[in-house]
């Protein structure tokens, strides 16, 4: 019970990786391409994601905006083809669709959330040695375009998670998973922005 | 000094010689018992029953309950849970890792249990992988009735797209409405552990612990493993404490308790052990300036307590912890049998031989044995199990001890064995001061007095059989016991509901129907939710209510999966596919094969299964911390059928309840029984014996009433010892001539101070029923010592020739 929560949040986990933008670190070229990410303490942009479900034909395509602030959160704001907005902070994974909370998962509650979070944070922070305890990492690094290979260190996790590959240079540009039930995700992120300026008031008051 | 030769010569030449023949029979008995306890105790390795329930009658005896408490109660007992917490998850894990280096090379005494995480997860899904259709949580259930279908397509159509769709288990199309997700969430809050970094994790209030759990190899309640693990134990503490100085460490276990229990019966085995042994035999030599007699004397007890516990076994083919504690207090009495002979010996003149003067005492100790017999057969009459094996154990203990003075005395001691000294002169002559009690106007007003006080303390005595006021733990255990369960928010093991049904079926249904029952306490926040088997398997009824539920909401024609159909432009048979592979997964499931998988392993013990051709199954509380609140929690089971509240820290109270007031009663039928029996012989002094122990017992009873001590089971017993042992001394005192007055008078003081040094200094034990039937006896036996001279028959000087 509690290993097949995790396995969902596994999911979770590595979402958040991703979207962490900074996840490449360890190891000798991941020093290296550790070095050349931009780590702003907020950042915004747009995202462009194919998904590929196993039993359905068309490829399922969807964009939005994205904004990552350290020591906040996370805010996935999905704008075609239907608006949903997903939240993460260090007390609960909250998703709204219509102003309405269609699922939530509190800290309190779900104790997964705040280590989702804490890792979440430490990785944003940098600290190196919270993601090479949950991963192999495996990248190279060829003129300031990156690329690294995220396999879970725990069988089961990987399982869950599957195949996870990010592609970047300042900051991450592609992230493709594979899952092992066959379903497919591709995310490809643009016109990234840092700075203070950069979340609307309305994105700054979500996540207060 | 006798030459055996005269002896021989004696007349009492045949009886002795009979006598001899009687005692080599007799030690063929005892080896016969010996050998019988060593077969019992060392081949069989018998070891007495100590479930306080098993000691109700047979008719509120229980199976499915007993049941029920077994997988309760003792599969926790062989558990030792620690929980390692510090400020944060690496320490955590720092100070845990620490902890455990210290118990893995000690896995054959504390075995850590592990556990293959991923193999787990694996089994644990493919356990309802194939049932999905099947799961809803109660609040699915409400919202598929009530929701508008718009919702649900949005909903899964932002799961389709979204980056991070929500909870998701395989594929989406295995789970496209996300239902199987929400249930196995819910499924996962039912404990708040989980595991990380290969550790089990539980957070509360800022500090992040990792739970460690072991098993223990031997027996919670064996010594010897005790000994070895609370050292362990303290010295894994120490290792997670030098690792992360800030770190703190909760453990629970059954084994914590038991070693505190058995520490401190251990430093009381050695002080008031020491000390009542000590006391007797300097008693002994005073009298005696030998210890000859304390060897006697002992040799017939434990005979005594050595047959009792043999014949009783092949009687009952089982005796309970309890029995033998109380048996062998009350076989206590015995050592009057042997003090009597033995001062008899003293006072009687150095022609008579042993075996004549055994003649002369013979009535005596027949009565006094009779006495006993008859007090502790009330005992046999009652319902209760234990009081009848406690009756017949006191019974045949007194017998065997009696016959070994009978048979054995008269040839081990000689006329001449003993020799009196100043002290025991001095002492017996006393008796010739003590005032005796005289029915004149003085008499008439100390027993007014004494009336008014005893009334006054009676009224005010009240009775506690709270088992909770039996035991002392040491409040760092309790504590600590608090603490955890807060944490893990652990089901109370003492009270839950007990389910019962003619099929698995009903069982089920009967769980759900209380669980509905039990929203409402769980909504006033009683308690914070149930354990039960049907969470995890719903009943058959449930199961295809949930998938109809389904097929007719979700899947239904024009329904949500329509609406997603059109918005991936995906065709009516991609529909008709999907709607099939859902309600395919309906492979109906089981408790049976559930409770063989790996995931019902943490629930077994709720699962009780088939018992005499009925199902039962336990729905246990989790916290619930408020005692107050179980009432509420009662009242809900009479409301369903084949549902049954259990409340155990109660039930045993109850049994405390039933035994102290039979015992009271068994108490007033043995002071009536030997009342009649004296009156044959002592015609219209009999009163004169009954009066010491009747007196002293009410006289101690009132001072409890106006100390406020409450009455317990354990002062009922010792006032049931205060009758054996004070009726003998009125025997005793009974005697008619001065001389051996004198004598009687030394036996009751020699028994009444070993009573005082081995039951009285109890007192001091600061284990609760100890120290009550310790305290009750050194009042009483005090009392009883110092008054029942004054009721001795007053002596006709005339018959005194002998010295």
């Amino acid at each position: 019970m509690k290993l097949a929560f995790s396995h969902m949040l596994g999911r979770f986990c590595a979402a958040l990786f991703i979207t962490a933008a900074g996840a490449a670190h360890a190891a000798a070229p991941i020093a290296q391409i550790q070095a050349t990410l931009a780590k702003p303490a907020v950042m915004c942009g747009r995202f462009d994601q194919t998904k590929q479900l196993s039993g359905i034909k068309k490829p399922l395509l969807s964009n939005g905006r994205f904004c990552v602030a350290t020591g906040k959160g996370i805010l996935w704001q999905t704008l075609q083809p239907f608006p949903s907005t997903l939240r993460i902070t260090r007390e609960a994974i909250v998703q709204m669709q219509n102003g309405r909370v269609a699922m939530r998962l509190d800290a309190q509650q779900e104790p997964v959330v705040k280590m989702i979070n804490n890792v979440l944070f430490a990785l944003l922070a940098g600290d190196l040695s919270q993601l090479d305890k949950l991963f192999e990492l495996d990248g190279t690094l060829k003129n300031g375009n990156w690329q690294v290979a995220l396999k879970a260190r725990e069988p089961g996790l990987a399982k869950a998670i599957g195949d996870i590959r990010l592609d970047g240079g300042a900051y991450v540009n592609k992230v493709t998973m594979q899952e092992a039930s066959g379903d497919h995700t591709e995310i490809v992120f643009s016109d990234i922005k840092s700075g203070n300026g950069v979340m609307s008031a309305e994105e700054g008051a979500m996540f207060d | 000094m006798t030459d055996p030769a005269v002896s021989n010569n004696t007349p009492g030449s045949p009886l002795r010689e009979r006598g001899r023949g009687l005692a080599l029979a007799w030690l063929l008995v005892v080896a016969l018992l010996l050998s019988h306890n060593a077969y019992l105790w060392l081949v069989q390795r018998v070891s007495p029953d100590t479930d306080i329930l098993a000691l109700l009658p047979a008719a509120r005896h229980d199976d499915a309950m007993q049941q029920a408490f077994v997988h309760m109660v003792d599969s926790a007992q062989q558990k030792v849970v620690v929980l390692v917490g510090a400020r944060d998850w690496d320490s955590a894990v720092k100070a845990a890792d620490a902890y455990t280096a210290v118990i893995t090379p000690q896995a054959a005494l504390l075995q850590p249990m592990t556990s293959d995480a991923a193999q787990l997860q694996d089994t644990w899904l493919s356990t309802f992988d194939h049932s999905r259709a099947l799961l809803l949580t109660s609040q699915q259930r409400e919202q598929l009735r009530n929701a508008p279908a718009l919702q649900w397509s949005q909903q899964a159509l932002a799961t389709m797209y979204g980056a991070f769709g929500g909870p998701k288990l395989g594929a989406w199309q295995d789970d496209p409405f996300g239902l199987f997700g929400g249930w196995v969430q819910e499924r996962a809050q039912e404990t708040p552990v989980r595991p990380r970094d290969g550790h089990l994790f539980v957070e509360s209030g800022g500090r992040s612990y990792v739970l460690l759990l072991m098993n223990l190899q031997q027996s919670a309640f064996s010594i010897a493993a005790q000994r070895q693990v609370i050292p362990l134990l303290d010295q894994a503490d120490r290792a997670a404490k030098q690792a992360v100085p800030d770190s703190e460490v909760i453990s629970a276990g059954v084994i914590l308790h038991a070693a505190a229990g058995s520490a401190q019966a251990n430093s009381e085995m050695t002080t008031i052990g020491v000390g009542s042994l000590l006391g007797i035999l300097l008693l002994m030599w005073l009298t005696f300036r030998s210890f000859k007699p304390i060897a006697l004397i002992a040799l017939s007890i434990t005979i005594g307590c050595l047959g009792a516990l043999s014949v009783s076994w092949l009687l009952f083919g089982r005796l309970h912890v309890l029995t033998l504690v109380f048996g062998a207090s009350l076989v206590g009495i015995a050592q009057d049998y042997a003090i009597y002979f033995l001062c008899m010996r003293l006072g009687a003149d150095g022609q008579l031989t042993s075996p004549q003067l055994l003649r002369r005492l013979l009535p005596g100790l027949g009565l006094m044995l009779l006495a006993a017999l008859i007090g502790y057969f009330g005992m046999a009459l009652t319902p209760f199990p234990g009081l009848r094996q406690m009756a017949v154990f006191s019974v045949l203990g007194l017998l065997f001890a009696w016959l070994t003075v009978i048979l054995w005395f008269p040839l081990l001691i000689q006329a001449d064995t003993l020799r009196s000294t100043a002290l025991a002169e001095r002492y017996s002559r006393s008796i010739g001061k003590w005032p005796l009690w005289r029915s004149n106007r003085n008499g008439y007003a100390m027993l007014a007095v004494f009336a008014v006080f005893t009334l006054a303390g009676l009224m005010r005595l009240q009775v506690s059989d709270d088992i909770r006021a039996l035991q002392k733990t040491p409040q760092h255990l309790i504590d600590d016991q608090i603490k955890l369960s807060n944490l893990l928010d652990a089901p109370t093991p003492a009270q839950f509901y007990l389910v019962r049904g003619n099929t698995a079926e009903t069982v089920l249904q009967r769980e759900e129907q209380l669980k509905q029952l039990l929203q409402a306490p769980i909504q006033q926040k009683l308690i914070s939710g149930v354990q039960a088997i049907s969470n995890w398997v719903p009943s058959q009824q449930q199961q295809q209510a949930d998938r109809q539920l389904i097929a007719t909401t979700l899947l239904a024609p024009q329904g949500p999966l329509t609406a997603i159909a059109t918005a991936i432009g995906e065709t009516a048979s991609w529909q008709q596919t999907l709607r099939e592979r859902i309600l395919a997964q309906s492979q109906p499931l089981l408790p049976e094969p559930f409770l063989a998988s790996a995931a019902g392993q943490p629930w077994r013990q709720l699962w009780l299964g088939n018992i005499g051709g009925q199902y039962a199954s336990i729905v246990a509380l989790r916290g619930l911390n408020d005692y107050q609140h179980i009432p509420v929690l009662a009242r809900i089971a009479p409301r369903i059928d084949g549902v049954q509240w259990v409340d155990k820290v109660a039930d045993i109270s109850s049994v405390l309840t039933y035994y102290r007031q039979y015992m009271g009663w068994a108490l007033l039928a043995a002071y009536a029984a030997i009342f009649v029996l004296l009156s044959l012989r002592y015609r219209r002094a009999a009163w004169r014996s009954m009066a010491p122990p009747a007196l002293a017992t009410l006289a101690t009873l009132a001072l409890f009433g106006l100390c406020a001590q409450p009455l317990q089971l354990f002062h009922v017993l010792a006032c049931l010892l205060l009758l054996g042992l004070g009726v003998d001394y009125g025997i005793f005192l009974q005697e008619p001539t001065e001389h051996y007055r004198r004598f009687a008078w030394l036996t009751v003081g020699l028994s009444a101070v070993s009573a005082l040094l081995s039951f009285g200094l109890l007192a001091l034990s600061s284990t609760p029923p100890l120290h009550a039937f310790g305290l009750t006896m050194l009042i009483g036996m005090a009392l009883i010592w110092l008054i029942s001279p004054c009721f001795a028959n007053p002596v006709s000087p005339s018959y005194d020739n002998r010295k």
